[in-house]
């Protein structure tokens, strides 16, 4: 099967978006530090509770953008797309 | 202290045990095309469950009663770095498992693996480096089925369960614990399916009551926060040096940051996160899920401040035996700021908490055993009955053991244990993750740095000595050889067991060392539901696995 056909952005932006979701929460002295406060929260605590929320987000468009690409590389095999009879799967994709 | 029984949170918890007991007996029946007579059906659930249930699944399968007990005590007892991390942690453990985890659910479809250890089997050919990750698989489970149980037992307490009698301390886990296996024998993995739902709608009712109401009455986050702060500082007389860590300091970033990255790598290589996995019904239920998995990082996160309210509320953290116990920090906490009927919806939800990830490491620790022990070296002809028997025997027979534990032996052998199951099972890593991608490494260079690591690691963990009680597996964290930055020891034994193999599979191959065979294709890896040679499943089963279907 030819991975060329595959076009590449898709898989290098998820690549770079997972990467970044990775790596930056784990960068410690970046957020080690109590000011400024946000609702009596030091710095440090919501900054990290932040990143759930980013976190979450540059996975969702990880996976719209892998998702698509899929699709497409399986239509042009000829295979099916399993997911798409499933119609409480599609909001849950947040 | 608490001596006398608390009635009205008894009721309610006895009440809600007894609704998620029927519930669990009635899920046998629940999407159930057939009979629970092979492996697939009792012990993935038929692979049937979409996005939402898989939710739900996984949310009670990886944030379970002891997290949600040891975390905020850690919180209470030493601060951000033994428990905040468990917000980065469960942050990275999404992304991460985005990437791979897919991959692992096609191989699996296309070849009716069922645990991490099939993959690893039908990957390198070789039966001593699947048997390696079978037993670390198993190794690890155990101590954390029993910390299920240590999580049960501080609900208990608090409720004034308990006393000198030791038929009457123990009895209420003896009960939650035959109804426990006694559901999971008769409905496997459809059983804590259902029962998650339960468990995890009460966690959010309570956690998010807690987050309101909770500093309302404790005088707001500012003076949360300050009471916390003062506690880390002051001096530990038996250690002289602070109490624990508000914010890390420049000495701690790395042991931060190691922890987190450590767990998260280590979080779906346990056999529980794979089975649960495994039990989906496409390859993109898990890359769904693990954008939506976060809202559970919230929860934990927003849980792990309720050890610092802990210390502002100024818990008594005395256990029945007079000594302190954060363990105890939580369950006192909710005792004694919500009235008695929700304390007691508190306590149910984490005993409840604690049923369904012990039913599923029991299911996968039962599964290893009969593909990876029974199958592979006992009874190769095991049918797929055979194989639901013993499958269905042996998470009896693990939660026995898990029950014995706790109940004969000092529950810091569990914890103990435990920690170490952390750092075992992040060895397997190599083998299972980069053996998706590439079957570069040699299977014998992955035994050896398996080895290697495992033993390091061990001995790297029997070294930490705790300054106050000057007892070994004073912690998870180590200074990183040949310096002086405290580091995760999973993580430092990880880099060491790839450094091995990388340099064994360089030696190996000059060497001609036979390779195993690889049983899977390319193709494999990309295979969805509904694809030539994917089933849904107990065909494949029949002919014993593995008929490489070619697309």
């Amino acid at each position: 099967m030819s991975r060329l056909s595959a076009v590449r952005p898709a898989y290098w932006i998820s690549g770079v978006l997972l990467v970044v979701a990775v790596v930056v929460p784990l960068l410690v002295p970046t957020y080690a530090k109590t000011d400024p406060h946000l609702w009596g929260f030091p710095f440090f605590y919501w900054y990290q509770l932040m990143w759930v929320f980013l976190s979450a987000i540059l996975v969702s468009i990880s996976y719209r953008l892998l998702r698509a690409e899929e699709r497409r590389r399986r239509a042009a095999q000829g295979l099916g797309d399993p997911d798409a009879p499933d119609a409480d799967t599609k909001e849950a994709g947040q | 202290m608490n001596t006398s029984v608390d009635w009205v949170q008894l009721i309610i918890v006895v009440v809600i045990f007894g609704g998620v007991t029927v519930m669990g007996f009635m899920a046998s029946r629940w999407r159930s095309a057939g009979h629970l007579d092979n492996l697939d059906e009792w012990g993935l659930g038929g692979r049937n469950f979409g996005t939402f249930v898989t939710w739900f699944l996984l949310g009670g399968d990886l944030y379970t009663a002891y997290t949600f007990i040891a975390v905020p005590a850690a919180m209470y007892a030493t601060g951000a770095i033994s428990g905040f991390f468990a917000v980065p942690y469960t942050i990275v453990a999404y992304p991460i498992v985005f990437v791979f985890m897919a991959r692992l659910w096609s191989v699996s479809h296309r070849h009716g693996y069922v645990t991490p250890a099939d993959f690893v089997s039908g990957r390198y050919g070789s039966k001593a480096l699947s048997l390696a990750v079978a037993v670390t698989g198993i190794l690890a489970l155990m101590p954390y089925i029993a910390l299920q149980l240590v999580g049960m037992q501080a609900v208990f307490e608090t409720m004034g369960l308990g006393g000198n009698n030791t038929l009457a301390k123990d009895l209420p886990l003896l009960i939650a614990f035959a109804v426990l296996a006694a559901y999971t024998y008769s409905s496997g993995l459809r059983a804590p399916a259902m029962i998650a739902f339960v468990k995890d709608f009460l966690i959010y009712v309570v956690i998010l009551v807690a987050i309101f109401y909770l500093p309302h009455v404790l005088g707001g986050w500012d003076s949360i926060f300050g009471a916390a702060q003062e506690k880390m500082a002051k001096t530990n007389p038996a250690t002289g040096k602070p109490t624990g860590s508000f914010i890390p300091g420049n000495a701690g970033y790395v042991s931060y940051w190691t922890l987190g990255l450590g767990s998260a790598m280590a979080l779906f290589m346990y056999p529980h996160s794979v089975t649960a996995v495994l039990s989906t019904k496409t390859r993109n239920v898990v890359r769904r899920n693990a954008a939506i998995l976060p809202a559970y990082s919230l929860l934990l996160g927003l849980l792990a401040l309720l050890g610092f309210m802990a210390i502002k509320a100024n818990v008594n953290v005395k256990g029945l035996d007079g000594l302190a116990n954060p363990q105890l920090a939580i369950p006192r906490l909710f005792d004694q700021e919500f009235p008695s009927w929700f304390a007691g919806i508190a306590f149910a939800a984490i005993a409840v908490g604690a049923l369904v990830p012990a039913a599923i490491m029991s299911i996968a620790a039962a599964n290893l055993f009969t593909r990876n022990i029974y199958r592979a070296f006992i009874k190769p002809s095991a049918t797929p009955a055979e194989e639901a028997k013993v499958s269905k025997l042996a998470s009896l027979l693990v939660k026995v053991g898990a029950l014995v534990f706790v109940l004969a032996m000092d529950k810091t052998i569990a914890l103990n244990l435990q920690l170490l199951g952390g750092i075992w099972i992040l060895q397997t890593f190599p083998a299972i993750v980069v053996g998706l991608y590439t079957r570069w490494f040699h299977r014998y260079a992955l035994l050896t740095g398996w080895a290697v690591a495992m033993v390091f690691g061990t001995i790297s963990a029997y070294n930490v000595v705790n300054p106050a009680t000057k007892k070994h597996f004073g912690g998870s964290l180590a200074n990183i050889p040949f310096t002086n930055t405290p580091a995760y020891i999973a993580l430092t034994a990880f880099v060491l067991n790839v450094l091995i193999v990388i340099v064994l599979t360089f030696l190996f191959r000059a060497l001609k060392v036979p390779d195993g065979q690889d049983t899977t294709h390319p193709t494999d890896y990309l295979a969805d539901r509904g694809d030539p040679g994917v089933q849904d499943l107990p065909e494949i089963l029949d002919d014993g696995g593995a008929a490489t279907a070619k697309s």
